[in-house]
Order: structure tokens, then sequence, then C-alpha cells
């Protein structure tokens, strides 16, 4: 509300002084004007009423009785029409005194009856103006209450929608255990909470024992600053409850707030994460005991004693021991790319001829084998580039060939073929080999996963290298895919973007 | 005929543990026959059954040991054969399969349990005690 309508303090009252006698008029003009009061005269009712109307708030007006055209009665009634506040007093002849008693009840203040002393005149105009004040204040006072009232009503209903919006489930259950609110996200969570009309005993509507006794523990908390946080189980979700008392200021309870939190999600992900240390724990464990047990049998000499089987055994004992080291930087490279400390560095790369250094890489390894490995890839792809970490797709390259070769038996064939159609780079590595059930395809990418039988046994291998290209791959924006079938063979194919592609879509 | 040898059954997905304790075993002069595949092994059973079977336990899956130990106590030709299992896997999502007394060995289906790596002195007291029973 604007506090414009009101008299603001710093400025002086304005009165205006309506009656007929000039002397009169200037008379009260010097008296009042001399308190610091503003000064307006008008020499009958309907001037008095112009003025008043036209020119702006009066705090008092003096009127008197005996005026021609318009009786001091009648312009006060007027007055008092337009501003109910306006301090009136009426000026008045001895004769007329039981008039002025009369004007006084239709919303004049006060008398002062003629003639009287600058005191006579100032007293009952301070006095009045005083009480105009009050009104005024109080008046202000009873209009800033009801804003307020609207304020809170407004308030109520904003939290109200703020708290349905959540998506944490909200409840606040009051002392005698009865539900007083519930948002949409908690009657979500317990539909059967919103089937029972508020307020509704908690052990019926939430049908949940675990919650309603968090809730009944909370009830009984003493400290404001206390909160009970437990996991629920409700259905196929876990949710995080944090409760809290409600306290009234004189320190009792009178209810509890419950939140729910769906951790659904985080929980399956705190699982998974767990499953992957004590996998890696298991993988690291296994060559370090076989080399234990090997140093062991050799020192302690339970096997006997002979050199060429204990060179064996050393020897044994170093491969597993360099797998392991493998493993580890493995491991490390893809926990940097989980934490976002893995970057690669992308610059124009020639790929086929990235690929064709990668086959010479794993050339010798072929030949020990007796495998035939081939490159096919055209002259024009030579010279085609695409945007990509050098590092990464040797890494991605020489994986996938390695393990070619690996899981190919002695004499078979590995080709590699390189092709480009503007859109991607695409690489494909075929080989005649053992092949993949559906089963092992599905989990080739997953880490630690290494297809068992009875060839496989004796391939050496950390389970991490296919993880960590399927990674890389999908750094670049790629995509690897797979096609195998057991006894038979496997080709992996990885598809690139383009460089236009790359600025594109980075 | 070395028939008086008793026959170890060694069953393990890796094959240098598989020859780590064929080593120790066959330097006690038993007789070992290795496998990396339960399956393929519990099918070897019954045209030569073993005096004892010493599996590992984390192999395909997280608990073919345990799996592997139940088939053969749940077999009425078999349910006699001593079995001792051994893991490097001491923990799974944390929780420590060590069993603590005879009932957890029970649950396990196994006569004795050890620990990755193996202390040769150790298991073969174990074996030499589970022949004798």
């Amino acid at each position: 509300m604007s506090r414009e309508h009101y008299h603001v303090e710093d400025e002086p009252h304005r009165i205006l002084v309506v009656d007929d006698e000039y002397g009169m008029r200037e008379g009260c003009r010097a008296v009042l004007a001399a308190e610091g009061y503003e000064v307006e005269t008008a020499e009958d009712g309907v001037v008095g009423l112009k003025i008043f109307s036209e020119k702006g708030k009066f705090s008092a007006v003096l009127v008197d009785l005996n005026m021609p055209r318009m009786s001091g009665m009648e312009l006060i009634e007027k007055m008092h029409e337009l501003d109910k506040d306006v301090c009136l007093l009426v000026i008045t002849g001895y004769a007329t005194i039981e008039t002025a008693v009369e004007a006084t009840k239709r919303g004049a203040y006060g008398y002062i009856p003629k003639p009287f002393t600058p005191d006579e005149l100032l007293l009952p105009v301070r006095s009045g103006l005083e009480k105009r004040s009050l009104t005024l204040e109080a008046k202000r006072l009873r209009e800033e209450r009801e804003n307020r009232l609207l304020e809170v009503a407004f308030e109520r209903s904003k939290s109200n929608t703020i708290i349905n919006c959540m998506t944490d489930g909200v409840l606040v259950i009051n002392r005698d255990k009865q539900i007083v609110l519930r948002n949409a996200a908690s009657a979500r969570i317990i539909p059967k909470c919103s089937q029972f009309h508020l307020p509704t005993p908690m052990e019926d509507a939430l049908d949940a024992p675990e919650l309603s006794a968090l809730v009944a523990e909370t009830l009984e908390v003493k400290s404001e600053s206390l909160i009970i946080s437990k996991e629920v189980t409700l259905g196929n979700c876990t949710y995080m409850v944090n409760a809290s008392p409600v306290m009234e200021l004189n320190g009792d309870t009178v209810g509890a707030v419950a939140v729910l939190r769906d951790i659904t999600a985080l929980k399956k992900l705190d699982t998974a994460k767990s499953m992957f240390v004590s996998m890696v724990a298991h993988e690291i464990r296994g060559p370090l005991a076989v080399i234990e047990g090997y140093l062991n049998v050799i020192l302690s000499g339970v096997a006997g004693q002979n050199p060429d089987r204990d060179r064996g055994m050393l020897e044994r004992s170093l491969a597993r021991a360099k797998t392991l080291r493998k493993m580890v930087s493995e491991l490390m490279n893809l926990t940097a790319m989980e934490t976002g400390h893995f970057t690669i560095k992308r610059a124009p790369l020639e790929i086929a001829r990235v690929v064709a250094e990668a086959v010479e890489w794993c050339r010798e390894k072929a030949d020990e084998k007796g495998i035939a490995l081939a490159l096919d890839c055209a002259e024009y792809t030579l010279k085609e580039k695409i945007l990509a970490d050098r590092d990464a797709m040797m890494c991605v390259f020489t994986n996938i060939i390695d393990n070619a070769i690996k899981y190919t038996p002695p004499n078979g064939n590995v080709k590699v073929a390189v092709e480009y159609n503007g859109i991607y780079a695409k690489i494909s590595i075929k080989d005649d080999g053992i092949g993949m059930t559906h089963e092992e395809q599905e989990r080739v990418f997953d880490e630690f996963f290494r297809a068992k039988n009875e060839f496989t046994e004796n391939v050496p291998g950390t389970g991490l290298g296919l993880s960590l290209v399927k990674r890389l791959v999908d750094m670049h924006q790629g995509k690897i895919s797979l096609d195998s079938t057991p006894g038979i063979g496997s080709e992996f194919t990885v598809s690139l973007p383009s460089m236009e592609d790359t600025l594109l879509i980075i | 005929m070395t028939s008086e040898k008793p026959l170890i059954m060694l069953i393990d997905d890796d094959r240098d543990f598989l020859d780590l304790n064929r080593r120790i075993l066959e330097a006690k002069g038993y007789r070992v026959v290795c496998f990396s595949d339960p399956n393929v092994a519990l099918a070897e059973m019954a045209s030569r059954k073993p005096d004892v079977v010493i599996t590992d336990l984390m192999m395909k899956d997280l608990d073919s040991g345990f799996v592997f130990s139940k088939k053969i106590k749940g077999d009425p030709r078999f349910k006699d054969i001593p079995v001792i299992i051994i893991t490097a896997a001491s923990s799974k999502r944390g929780f420590d399969f060590t069993p603590r007394t005879q009932d957890e060995l029970d649950a396990m289906s196994a006569d004795a349990y050890f620990d990755k790596p193996i202390v040769p002195e150790a298991l073969l007291a174990k074996v030499e005690e589970l022949l004798e029973k």
C-alpha cells in the first residue's frame, strides 16, 4: 500500500480556512502560518469545496457556519464525504453553538467559539491533527496486516505448489501418528496413501512397517537438529528416508517430516562398483597366488629338485607377473577414463596408415603362430583423414588384431580391411578362429570377461583389453560391433566418423 | 598296478594352478588328473572315481566350485569323496567366504577350505588326513 495518501511527517500540514469575513480568514492564516502550517483560504463554501477537492490533500479545514451560497453545515457534510479523515473544525459565534454541536455529530472534530485568541485556535487544531494522525496510523497498520494475511495465504499456496513439484516424497505426520500432508511424489511412491482423506492414521495409509517405525522413532526425538536417516525398501525401489521432528517454540514435538528419496539407481551403481572391486581383487590375487605358489614349490623343494623343471616354473611366474602388470596399467587407464582424467588428443589422422602400422606391429606374433595376417585397403583410403587420437587408435587396433591372433589356431587367417565412404571410416578385423557363442558375444566388452574353454585356457590375457577398446571407440563417437560364430570365426567392425562429422559432434 | 596310490582330481580354470598342485601332489606319489571344466570332471568321475577332489571356487561363475561340490555330495555314488575347495576369492561383495565352523564347511559341501596361494605342506597334510578317514 502506497503511503502517499497520508500526510508525510516532514511536510507541513495543509490547512484550509473557509470564512466569508476577510479579517477572520487572514487572522487565522497569520496564526497558523506562524506555527508552520501551510494555509489556503476561501471566501465561501462553493470556493472552499472547489479548493478542497482540487488542490490536493488538506489535513484540516476551519469552517465558518454562517456563509452565503453554501452553509457551513452542508460544506462539512460534503468534505466529510470526500475525506473521512480530514480534521474539520467549526468556527462559530456564541449564538450558533447548538448548531456547532450538531455539526460535530455530522463529522466535525470540534468547534471554536468566536472570538478566540491565537492559543484558543491552535489548541483544537493541534489536538485535531493529532487525532487524525492516530487514526491514519491505525488505518495503515490495519491495511498492512490485511496485506500480510494475503501474503501468507499466497505463500502457503506457493509452498504447496513447491512441495507438490518435488521429486522427493514428502510426508508430514502429527503427534497422533496421522498423516496431515503428503505431496504428489509420496502418493506415487506409496500409492495406497493417496486413497485416504487426510488426516489419516499412518499405519493404515503407509502399509510400510519400516517407514512407520522410523516416523514413530522421530516423534520421540527431543532435538530439532536430529535427523534420522534410513534406507527403506518399498516394492522394487530403495529409498533414503530422512525424518526430522517438527517442534514448537517451547520444545514440544508436534509432528515429523519424512522425505523419501529414490536411491535405487545409486544402489545399483554401488553394487556394480563393489562387484567390480571384488572382481579386480580376484583377478589380481589369482596370478599373484600362482607366482607365490611356484616360488614356494621351488624354494621349499616339495616337488624335488630339478633345475629344468624349476626354470619352467620361473618362466610361468614371469609370464603371469607380466600379465599382471599389463592388467594394472589397463585398470589405471579404465579408471582414468571413468573419472574423466583420461583425455584424448584429436588431430587429423590418416586412419588407414595407423591401421597398417598396427598390423605390422602384430606381424611378428602372427608369424610365430603361422597365421596369415593380411591388410586390405584401397589406395584411395590412404589419404583419408579422421579426427582422432593416434595413441588411442593404435591401442584399439593392436588390441583387436592381437586378440584375433590369440583366438585363431595356428595356420589360420586374420584379415584387416579399411574402407571410407565420406561419412565414416570402417575398419574390419576378420579371423577364422574359434569364434564365440551368443552369450560370450554379449559379454565380450565387459571388464574381465574372457571366454573360457579348452582352447582359451592357455591364452594369456587380462580380460580388460576389449573393454578398453570399446571405451576408446566410444570416446571418438565411433561404433564397434561384432559378428561371430563358434568354430567359424569372428569379425570385429569399428566405424569412426569422418572429420566433418566429428567437428559437428564435438 | 599303481592302483594302491590314491587318485586325486584337480579342477581349476587356471592352468598354472593345475600345474602347481599337480607337482606338489605327484611329488608325494599321488596320481593326479586335471580338469579345467567341473562338468567334464563330473562326467569323468563315474569311470575313474577319485579318492580326493580339489576344486577352485570361482571358475566360469562366481560359485562354480560350490555347485560342483554340491553335485558330488548329492550323488550317492560320490558322496563319500572328500572335497577340498581352494580359492583366491576371499570375498564376494566384501563378505568373507572362509568357513569358520564345521557347519559352515558342511554348508559348502566341502571337507576343507584353503585360500590361494596354497602352502604345500598344509595341503598335503589335509589330503593325507582326509584319505585316512
